[in-house]
């Protein structure tokens, strides 16, 4: 009985080693390309943020500039309504109380509202 | 609760009684917020030095402001007035186009540049009156005349013809100046 032998030509190689896909890029490479991505991001961001810096001071001074005629009107209002106020105390009372020891105009919580709105 | 002012609220609140004689009149300046921001910084180039009066009267007089700067009061409602009434006179249609393009966009000035530049233009020719930034950053153009703004909705095309823009475009006294010694 003959005994069992290799074949003819030896064996075929065994695979032992991991058969993985390509890993793609090297990891040098990856990093700078990552660094260059964000260089890239932050510059912009950068630049973003300087145009909205300067357009809110736009938007400051345009409102700077508005202020003092929204203010005047509305003060003039509110004195329109407070010398109302005090000439409608005057005919009820006889004089006008201070309510206030300071001097100071003091805007109202409180107003009378006409009975009869013509309006 | 003690921080909400107390504030007037002038739809339910009628007192229609008019100031006293002793206090002259003045017309109130009636116009909406579009139109007030198109024109603030006109507004400003001619009224700054009644608006800082005005409000330095309502420093010195603090907490009796509005009763003592009633004068310094008219005279900012008169200028103003006087800006929008010539705005209106010289440049309605760019006036128009402009805040209603304001109006359009949410008050948002840079989605409005063409316009804008457009009503500036007309604005410096007539009444002479130009927009500055103030205190705006140092060696880059003013953020009102780049033409390649960065929030805009859409990129500010050029009119037919139109020479292509550079990085910004020159202030319209840069421009009247250039304009001048070849007419």
């Amino acid at each position: 009985m003959p005994q069992d032998l290799p074949p003819v030509g030896g064996y075929g190689p065994v695979q032992y080693k991991r058969n993985l896909p390509a890993p793609g890029f090297r990891p040098a490479t990856l990093l700078l390309a990552m660094g260059a991505v964000m260089t890239f991001g932050f510059y912009k961001l950068g630049q973003g943020i300087r145009e909205q810096n300067e357009l809110a001071r736009e938007k400051m001074w345009s409102r700077i500039h508005l202020i003092p005629l929204l203010q005047a009107e509305e003060d003039r209002d509110l004195v329109r309504r407070h010398l109302a106020d005090q000439a409608r105390e005057k005919e009820l009372l006889g004089e006008n109380t201070q309510v206030y020891n300071s001097g100071k105009y003091v805007r109202p919580t409180f107003a009378v509202t006409p009975s009869n709105v013509t309006k | 609760m003690s921080a909400r002012k107390p504030v007037f609220n002038q739809q339910v609140l009628y007192d229609t009684t008019p100031l006293p004689a002793s206090i002259p009149p003045v017309k109130e300046i009636g116009a909406t917020s579009a139109p007030l921001l198109s024109a603030s910084f006109f507004i400003g180039a001619r009224c700054r030095p009644y608006n800082d009066d005005f409000m330095q009267c309502k420093t010195e007089n603090h907490g009796k402001g509005e009763i003592e700067c009633l004068k310094e009061g008219r005279r900012v409602t008169r200028c103003a007035a006087s800006v929008i009434d010539d705005i209106n006179t010289h440049c309605l249609d760019e006036f128009r186009k402009h805040w209603q393009c304001l109006d359009n966009n949410n008050h948002q000035l840079w989605q409005c540049r063409k316009d804008e530049w457009k009503l500036s233009k007309c604005v410096f020719d007539n009444l002479k009156l130009e927009k500055t930034i103030p205190d705006a950053a140092k060696g880059q153009p003013p953020v009102h005349l780049r033409t390649k703004p960065i929030y805009a909705h859409y990129p500010i095309l050029r009119d037919r013809g139109q020479p292509p823009f550079g990085k910004a475009i020159d202030p319209p006294s840069a421009q009247a100046q250039a304009d001048a010694p070849s007419s």
